[in-house]
């Protein structure tokens, strides 16, 4: 090799440019960087930082009094003039507007209707900026579906929105699901919640709410949570033949559109499977022998 | 009077080349497919309105089929799933077609470069006139429409089916 700072170094010729050809597979904004944190609101949670917080400042205090301890008693042994005494810092007041609002107490009637009625099944209830939030166990969320459908006192008729989150740093969960539903007769809304593991399958809420059809579908498509006893349970928004889950943070979003495409008219393989269902259902027998 | 003065003959006979008369008929009145993806389309409804007149170019009648259409204007992102739809519109239209790139999405993905955009509609059908912009004006458009007119007036008929005449020898 020669010494790169000798200008009499002849230089390398450069490889030939050849067809350009992008590396997507390559690309530097392609690697996914993982959160770290879960950010999922929870009255919990909140509870926890804010006692960690206190117990961290109280540390904190109770160091600077024994710092100061010793170094009035070093005073005293030296002869001179005693230390200021330390003053503890006041938190800065925040009048931010800006601040998240923080969740709180449940108070509100239908919460606390829904933790009788549903007893252990009620993870956790709480309020945060006037929403209603109610976390059920995620094997139970077709009976808390059912109670706020039914129940005459909160009669939740309508199934507005369904979504799904992917919270890769969680220990014990990996997404949240999160079931917005509006009483339109009492023009309220309350919002249910579950967390689920990967691999499991929640229930589906179809046959209490048909609008969850859709929707379910969408968060199969995008995150690969299957539901049980769903009447379809294909994606939605992707072609049929699309591969992984592109909600799910591991998916990279970046440099993922130079792939190879797939003209053929059945992409996925499902006219052919309905084809084979309705001909099996037909009693015909569409399937080619094996070879073997 | 020197000696390129016309004949009587040529005051009334104008000769030219039937591939000419040909190019001139076809840049002279093509038609568009309505045919719009995102946003770029209502930049190609603006240039087809009253303001900006696709028409006086002889582009102003938008068909809604392919197989009337000799211009495909793809105005938006392509998407992964939409672009069988495009190859299969493509092949519908009937021979001698054009394709315009509208936009920075459908000229090279815009700014998606994302796990559901092609980068480029010129990965699925073969295109005349790319188009940049985000969205491009009408007037852009309507540029990009005069440069696919020059480009259908200096054609030959030879020119597309130049490889065919090849591989045959």
């Amino acid at each position: 090799m020669t010494d790169p700072i000798d200008p009499q170094a002849p230089e390398a010729p450069e490889a030939p440019a050849g067809p350009y050809v992008y590396d997507y597979m390559a690309a530097p904004n392609r690697q996914v960087v993982l959160p770290k944190t879960v950010p999922l609101p929870s009255l919990r949670t909140y509870q926890a930082e804010v006692a960690a917080a206190a117990a961290a400042d109280e540390a904190k205090w109770q160091k600077q009094l024994a710092d100061f301890e010793v170094a009035k008693a070093k005073a005293e042994a030296e002869g001179k003039d005693a230390p200021k005494p330390p003053v503890r810092a006041v938190p800065r007041k925040d009048d931010n507007d800006l601040k998240t609002p923080w969740p709180t107490e449940a108070k509100d009637a239908d919460l606390l209707k829904l933790q009788e009625l549903l007893g252990g099944q009620v993870e956790e209830v709480f309020e945060q900026a006037g929403e209603r939030v109610c976390q059920v166990k995620k094997e139970a969320i077709l009976e808390a579906l059912k109670v706020c459908r039914d129940e005459p006192s909160l009669k939740y008729e309508m199934l507005a929105d369904q979504s799904a989150t992917h919270y890769p740093a969680a220990k014990d969960f990996a997404f949240s699901i999160v079931y917005h539903l509006t009483s339109v007769s009492r023009s309220r809304r309350l919002r249910l919640r579950i967390l689920v593991p990967e691999g499991f399958v929640p229930e589906s809420a179809c046959p209490l709410y048909p609008s969850a059809n859709w929707m379910e579908r969408e968060i199969y498509d995008m995150l690969g949570i299957r539901f049980a006893n769903h009447p379809d349970m294909t994606r939605i928004l992707c072609p049929e033949d699309w591969e992984g889950y592109p909600l799910r943070k591991e998916y990279p979003t970046v440099g993922l559109g130079q792939r190879d495409i797939d003209f053929r008219d059945d992409r996925g393989g499902v006219l052919n499977r309905l084809a084979m269902e309705k001909a099996g259902q037909m009693g015909i027998n569409l399937k080619q022998p094996k070879a073997d | 009077m020197g000696v390129n003065s016309p004949t009587a003959l040529e005051h009334v006979l104008i000769t030219t080349k039937v591939e000419k008369v040909i190019n001139w008929a076809r840049a002279s009145s093509v038609w568009p497919m309505t045919f719009g993806l995102a946003c770029c389309a209502i930049e190609m409804m603006a240039a087809g309105a009253s303001r900006f007149d696709f028409d006086r170019f002889g582009a102003g009648i938008f068909r809604a089929t392919p197989r009337q259409s000799d211009l495909m204007i793809v105005a938006g992102t392509v998407t992964y799933k939409m672009a069988p739809v495009i190859k299969k519109l493509y092949d519908q239209m009937p021979e001698p077609k054009w394709v315009i790139a509208m936009g920075s999405c459908a000229t090279a993905g815009g700014p998606f470069d994302s796990y559901h955009t092609i980068q480029g509609v010129d990965k699925v059908i073969p295109v005349d006139v790319f188009i940049p912009g985000c969205p491009p004006r009408p007037e852009s458009l309507i540029y990009g429409f005069l440069k696919l007119q020059d480009k259908i007036m200096t054609s030959s008929i030879a020119d597309r089916y130049k490889e065919i005449f090849e591989e045959v020898g």
